[in-house]
């Protein structure tokens, strides 16, 4: 892969909030899924949070605040990486069930982005498939959740959406105008200014609302 | 050439009479277009909501195309279908929106209708069920021939794309 042809994708964030109102005890598994051109240059690629109650007043919300800090590298936006979050949590009998699978984008432009992701489960595909799931207290479960990534083979699943989880973003990229790419419109009153002045100029108003990223 | 990705999800869809929906779509260009990477057409998944009344699919687009031309910048066409408790599925509405052509994040909402068809069509589908459908699929997003079709309100899709452009620029183009 040659230096001059990469670009970098710095994602910091974190999975804020859930909305789970048929639950009372959940926590999030996420893990990033991305394109053969992808890789990863720093950061965990899964990750586990940890288990939370709903809250006890009117908002009935769950809250992780659990980090996500990740950087790729790519030559190509073409499968750009996805964030996927199952939601667990227990059920009547202390078993392990899954409570949700969803799925977004990272944002493709520099900046804070704040994303509500529906989270819904897979059904049983036939009458009796239900009934031996409510005997036997197991629930349909995707093997590999990376299918909720994929546009292939979606049309024979039928889910229930019961849920949301919120996930803000920020984002931070490297050299992608010096390959010709355009994230952010084209602005007229940039124009007689150099080009990589408009892109400086739009990421450092990002940096400086996140102390955070003042270091990178 | 100029390439453009398209990036994001088809969220969902809301303010249907009924939940219970999916969804098929596909990508129309122009004939200066050609697509290198990336599904241009699929079916999303049965969504049968808990405890609101937007069915949520969260579909993902990725899709990289590349033109000669702007001419016949990419739509996005829809076709919003039910689906009852018996498998059975039934036309909820017609729809399309183009890709934005500034580059960023874009949060789309698209309108959709379905053919109301004649009186005596819409006596039988209230007591059968099934409703009209267009022959040609092209009436979703061209305009020609549309004056002979009556129609009515549906929902709504919802869609969050991102869009990256390159090599605009280079050729003049301002987006």
């Amino acid at each position: 892969m040659a230096s001059s042809s990469v670009f970098l994708l710095m994602v910091g964030g974190q999975i804020e909030t859930g909305e789970f109102p048929e639950f009372d005890d959940i926590y999030c598994k996420y893990c990033f899924t991305y394109g053969q051109d992808w890789l990863i240059t720093s950061g965990l690629e899964e990750g586990l949070t940890q288990v939370t109650k709903k809250s006890k007043d009117e908002r009935q919300i769950f809250t992780w605040n659990f980090p996500l800090d990740i950087t790729f590298k790519s030559t190509n936006p073409f499968g750009w990486p996805q964030c996927i979050v199952q939601a667990y949590g227990l059920d009547a009998f202390g078993t392990e069930v899954v409570r949700g699978y969803g799925v977004c984008h990272v944002p493709i432009t520099p900046g804070r982005h704040k994303i509500q992701i529906p989270m819904f489960v897979p059904e049983s595909s036939s009458q009796l498939q239900k009934f031996t799931a409510w005997i036997l207290g197991r629930r349909p479960e995707f093997i590999d959740p990376r299918v909720v990534a994929s546009g292939e083979g979606r049309e024979v699943t039928r889910v229930r959406s019961q849920g949301f989880v919120t996930i803000s973003f920020n984002v931070v990229m490297k050299d992608m105008k010096k390959l010709g790419y355009d994230v952010i419109p084209f602005r007229s009153d940039f124009i007689h200014g150099p080009r990589e002045c408009r892109n400086e100029r739009h990421i450092n108003r990002n940096m400086m609302k996140n102390r955070s990223f003042m270091m990178f | 050439m100029a390439e453009l990705h398209i990036i994001g999800q088809i969220v969902g869809a809301s303010e249907f009479p009924e939940s219970s929906l999916f969804c098929k779509w596909g990508i129309h260009t122009g004939g200066a277009w050609k697509t290198l990477a990336g599904l241009r057409d699929g079916q999303t998944q049965v969504d049968n909501p808990v405890s609101h009344d937007s069915a949520y699919w969260a579909h993902p687009i990725d899709i990289h195309l590349t033109t000669k031309g702007l001419q016949g910048w990419p739509k996005i066409h829809f076709q919003v279908w039910h689906q009852d408790s018996h498998g059975r599925s039934e036309l909820y509405g017609y729809g399309f929106c183009h890709v934005p052509t500034s580059p960023g994040m874009h949060e789309i909402v698209c309108p959709t209708w379905r053919p109301s068809g004649s009186f005596q069509e819409q006596v039988s589908q209230f007591f059968l069920g099934g409703s009209p459908q267009l022959k040609n699929h092209d009436l979703i997003y061209s305009g020609a021939d549309r004056y002979r079709l009556s129609t009515i309100a549906m929902g709504k899709v919802h869609l969050r794309l991102g869009v990256i452009l390159r090599n605009f620029d280079k050729f003049g183009i301002e987006c």
